[in-house]
């Protein structure tokens, strides 16, 4: 009698265990369906920057005698951020990859920022609406960028936590369940970039140095 | 022991002032407004925002669209007003959760400043050059000559113009919904209720600062009357007040502002 209560008792166990681990890989594909699926946001929002800026380039160039050199850097910018390219469903496991990603995007966040800057010294250029509407939507697409790479190292974070523990962090090798990479926290150097100006005299709004 | 008291005494103070100017400089996130128009600043007259507010509400009974209006007097944050007033709109909750359909009006008086957040299901509708158009072209001009009631009015009448044909409504508001609900919990609910209102009355009266100075008195007399005790047409047949619960909407960065 005693050894089949004993028998029941590992039973019991051996099921429970098993239940739980059954519930830790479900926990565990869910969260990593969450940091997929932000992933794929953080990448919508980067692509709707990318569509924005033909728009943005055109109407800028159009003003006169516009700095040439600020606007071939956002379009250089641009064609490189198209070439590192990553799998929008699914997030990055190689660390490397991300950060590859993210330096891309950053000199786009940083050539786009002086273009703004410089701008400033374009004080028809600014008054028109298409450009204060550019301008508008550029802001609200960098704000979303923001918002969501937050959201996916949120997600991430989640799910990294999930994998290191105990008895999950048994379970994930056997799963093949990866760690993610964070975005590197670099939205406040991004967005405050110092601006030199080596054609820039003095006189800024005459601009004479605009020749090609 | 004697010899401590002072020591003592001078510690706690030095803590309490270090306290005291910690929090000065943490954000504030304000809290779950009471209204669909809020008026915080006291810049529009008090019939105007009630007629303001039913607009709004009668406005999600018919699209389920959340439009809240928030004029406060300034930012406590140090964030920028993009960053802080999403965080706001997000813990409001604006907006039903699947649709995600809200928008809310952040007006920040002594700063100059204003932004209009747009909740996720509402980008398409209200992209984010038609809310700089409102409140550059539209609000601005008016927000400068100190008309804060015609601004706030138009600024209104064309969110709701832009995002009407995007949903469709049920009816009812949220608070409208959850109000059945809970008045079937019997005496219980009734006293829970109203020992919250005593409590908030009372609040009232100590500070009447920074939470129900908009529609002060009101708020708590008509606004707990229609919302909870009677059968909800009364509160939809105008006259009275329709109080404003989020549906769960969330924000992620769409939308823009202005300073004048």
């Amino acid at each position: 009698m005693k050894k089949f209560l004993g028998l029941g008792k590992l039973l019991v166990l051996a099921s429970l265990f098993s239940l739980t681990g059954c519930g830790t890989y479900n926990r565990l594909v869910t969260l990593e369906q969450t940091v997929n699926k932000k992933w794929a946001d953080v990448q919508s929002v980067y692509q709707r920057r990318a569509d924005l800026i033909p728009n943005l380039v055109s109407t800028v160039a159009g003003a006169a005698n516009f700095e040439k050199s600020t606007l071939t850097e956002v379009t250089n910018a641009r064609a490189s951020v198209g070439q590192v390219k990553l799998d929008p469903s699914k997030a990055p496991t190689d660390a490397a990859e991300l950060e590859k990603f993210q330096k891309a995007q950053g000199q786009l966040s940083t050539a786009l920022s002086r273009l703004l800057v410089v701008s400033e010294n374009y004080p028809q250029l600014k008054a028109t609406q298409a450009f204060q509407n550019l301008q508008a939507q550029l802001e609200g697409t960098e704000n979303r960028i923001s918002v969501e790479r937050n959201n996916f190292n949120t997600a991430v974070q989640e799910y990294n936590t999930a994998l290191e523990r105990f008895p999950t962090n048994m379970l994930n090798k056997m799963f093949g369940f990866k760690p993610r990479p964070f975005f590197a926290a670099t939205t406040g150097a991004e967005k405050a970039p110092t601006v030199n100006f080596p054609t820039f005299g003095s006189t800024p709004a005459a601009s004479p140095a605009a020749t090609p | 022991m004697e010899l401590l008291r002072p020591l003592v005494l001078a510690a706690a103070l030095i803590f309490s002032t270090v306290f005291v100017n910690r929090a000065a400089a943490v954000e504030v996130i304000p809290p779950k407004p009471p209204a669909y128009f809020n008026d915080y600043a006291n810049v529009v007259p008090k019939e105007k925002a009630l007629a303001l507010n039913e607009k709004l509400a009668q406005f999600e009974r018919e699209t389920s669209n959340q439009v809240v209006v928030a004029v406060f007097r300034k930012m406590e944050t140090d964030s920028d007003i993009a960053d802080y007033t999403r965080r706001i709109a997000q813990s409001w909750k604006v907006g039903q959760a699947e649709k995600r359909n809200g928008a809310v009006l952040f007006v920040f008086v002594d700063d100059r400043k204003m932004f209009i957040q747009v909740g996720y299901g509402l980008e398409g509708a209200l992209p984010d050059v038609t809310a700089f158009d409102i409140t550059e072209r539209r609000i601005k001009p008016r927000f400068r000559t100190g008309d804060y009631a015609g601004g706030l009015e138009e600024g209104v009448d064309l969110i709701c113009k832009a995002i009407r044909g995007e949903y469709k409504g049920t009816g009812e508001t949220v608070e409208e919904k959850r109000a059945p609900a809970s008045s079937g919990w019997g005496p219980l609910g009734l006293l829970v209720m109203l020992i919250i209102v005593l409590t908030i009355i009372r609040l009232g009266r100590r500070r009447g600062g920074y939470g129900y100075t908009g529609l002060g008195g009101p708020f708590v007399s008509t606004g707990w009357g229609s919302g909870w005790s009677s059968s909800s047409s009364s509160s939809s047949s105008g006259g009275g007040f329709s109080g404003f619960s989020g549906g769960g909407g969330s924000f992620g960065g769409g939308g823009a502002g202005s300073s004048w």
